[in-house]
């Protein structure tokens, strides 16, 4: 039985006076693949920031275990994190390297020389290798996309959040990109919860869904189950 | 030969400890090899993948031989993963020398002043005649909008600001002319200052900071969020829909924030004589009055005109030449606003010259 990594209860949020997501409550489990997904407005995002502390909920909890029972009580989570934001969010004023770097500088105590070596591994990972001295208005959507994973997945962290990774990517980038994510849930038992609308890349991926309607839950489960759910909204999706 | 057995995790958290801790020993006890016994890790990731690269090219480089030995296949798996060959085609760019520096920025001065003339050019020819003939640019309702952007929400600094300067200029003035019995000048020297220099020359630098840099700052962001590149595949060109108003509106404006400037600025110098030096209100209008001449009011009204159309040129050619994201919209306002009281004060300079030189 996996444990949980994220536990939400009875969450609600939203901007102003104006819910956009009500009553959720949903487990991430430890070493899955979470997908959420939903159409335009259903509340994914604001959500993604609720999870990621960047909203405040109105009502309701979030729990987040990073902590292995190996590790110690005092862990930063933030250091167990990375999130690819939709847009990339590189800072413009460095380069793609001295952006990968800022999580490396900040959260260890690494010379120059192996922090280099990191951001290179890093962008090998997501097929950017000729791009370490670029900055992100010379690089395409897809490009900044990439970056920005090279980013998040600087610390190798625990716990991977990505807004529509695959949007703007070519099918063999998107299909290197899930790759990818497969290998590090494998290799480092990386958990991860992905906004996506990408069906080929949900079907490669997924482990879990979670379908939002206007701001409810309107199916959790494993991948399988969405694929057969009886649910017109979610079988017209995977069609 | 050394060998060393790590155990436990070789992860973010325990690199660097073991890193450092084998580079101390390999320095202490200079052995001619190494063997890391890796049958007790549990766990790799990049950062300790990353360290083992680092140690195998500190070895090589200390002629020590380095072999790894029962690996963990999970672990050997993850060092697959994270395996990559260096690039050496990735360099930083090289800095110019000083002399190279000197040559590019001098080459890149004389690229921005073609530029700036042939957008220059493109701007009056749209004002002066485009707008007229061609219905379909004009943008009712837009020049108003601009006119009272740039011109009534500048009028309280600009007032402010004039009247200080006023202020300023007859308190200085008179603490020197008082010396010389020579009060009644300070009228004259405030009037002719404010009408002739300090009017135009501090509206122009108000309006420059102001609606310059928001010129700049707009045009610029409408260029990076390709905006304009959106107007142009409608075939719409952006200098008229765009700039053409802004010219209008600030043409309009500029001379009336003068005006406003010039007469608050005089009320400014107003207020120290009559307190100060004793010199009544009949007696300030009067030699006011003699001390203007026609002509420096219409110096007063071209230079106006000329600065509004500098500044707001210098806007639009660097929100047109923006570059870089959120950074090159910063960049683009800052320079608009250093470039336009530059381009200001030597037009300043250069009307001052053809007004008054020949006298």
């Amino acid at each position: 039985m996996k444990n949980p990594i994220i536990k939400i209860r009875d969450l609600s949020s939203g901007y102003g006076e104006r819910l956009i997501i009500e009553d959720i409550s949903f487990d991430i489990y430890e070493g899955d693949i979470t997908v959420i997904l939903g159409g335009s407005g259903s509340g994914k995002t604001t959500l993604l920031k609720n999870i990621l502390n960047l909203l405040k909920p109105k009502k309701g909890s979030i729990e987040l275990y990073t902590n292995t029972r190996e590790e110690s009580a005092g862990a930063d989570i933030k250091r167990d994190i990375g999130v690819l934001f939709q847009n990339g969010a590189l800072l413009n004023s460095l380069t793609v390297a001295e952006n990968i770097a800022i999580p490396l500088e900040q959260h260890t105590s690494f010379n120059k020389e192996i922090i280099r070596q990191i951001v290179d591994l890093k962008l090998h990972l997501v097929n950017l290798a000729n791009a370490a001295y670029y900055f992100p208005s010379e690089l395409s959507g897809g490009m900044k996309k990439r970056a920005s994973l090279a980013r998040a997945l600087a610390l190798d962290p625990k716990l991977l959040f990505a807004d529509e990774p695959n949007a703007g990517l070519d099918p063999f980038t998107s299909k290197s990109l899930d790759n990818l994510l497969l290998s590090l849930r494998e290799k480092l038992g990386m958990s991860m919860v992905v906004v996506s609308h990408e069906v080929a890349s949900i079907k490669r991926i997924a482990d879990r869904v979670i379908y939002l309607k206007n701001g409810k839950i309107l199916f959790k489960g494993t991948l399988k189950k969405a694929l057969s759910s009886d649910i017109e909204e979610l079988n017209n999706f995977f069609l | 030969m050394e060998t060393f057995k790590i155990s436990g995790d070789l992860t973010f958290r325990t690199a660097q400890t073991v890193y450092e801790e084998l580079r101390r020993l390999i320095k202490k006890r200079r052995p001619s090899e190494i063997v890391l016994d890796f049958s007790a890790v549990k766990r790799i990731d990049s950062a300790g993948t990353t360290i083992l690269n680092v140690l195998e090219r500190y070895t090589d480089e200390n002629s020590v031989a380095l072999t790894i030995t029962n690996m963990p296949p999970e672990v050997q798996r993850t060092i697959e993963l994270f395996k990559f060959e260096e690039n050496k085609k990735n360099k930083k760019p090289e800095e110019l020398s000083f002399i190279n520096a000197v040559g590019e920025g001098a080459y890149g001065l004389y690229r921005h002043f073609i530029s700036f003339i042939r957008l220059f050019y493109e701007i009056s020819s749209f004002s002066l005649y485009a707008s007229f003939f061609r219905k379909k640019l004009r943008r009712p309702g837009e020049v108003q909008r601009q006119a009272l952007e740039i011109g009534v929400s500048a009028l309280p600094i600009i007032i402010l600001i004039s009247f200080l300067v006023g202020f300023i200029l007859a308190l200085q003035s008179a603490a020197q002319l008082r010396q010389f019995g020579a009060d009644i000048y300070v009228v004259d020297l405030v009037v002719i200052s404010m009408v002739s220099e300090m009017g135009p020359l501090m509206t122009a630098i108000l309006v420059a900071g102001r609606s310059g840099s928001a010129i700049a700052a707009e045009i610029s962001s409408m260029v990076i969020s390709e905006e304009t590149d959106a107007l142009k595949v409608m075939d719409i060109d952006p200098i008229p829909y765009l700039i053409v108003p802004k010219v209008y509106a600030i043409t309009f404006v500029m001379p009336m924030l003068t005006v406003f400037s010039i007469v608050f600025g005089i009320f400014g110098g107003l207020v120290i004589t009559v307190t100060y030096l004793n010199i009544n209100f009949l007696q300030f209008i009067t030699e006011a009055v003699q001390a203007v001449y026609f002509k420096d009011i219409i110096a007063a009204i071209v230079k106006s005109i000329v600065f509004a159309l500098l500044v707001v040129i210098t806007g639009s050619y660097f929100g047109f030449n923006a570059r870089g994201g959120s950074v090159g919209i910063g960049k683009a306002a800052t320079a608009s606003v250093v470039a336009s009281i530059f381009l200001v004060i030597i037009a300043d300079s250069i009307l001052g010259l053809i007004f008054y030189f020949p006298h």
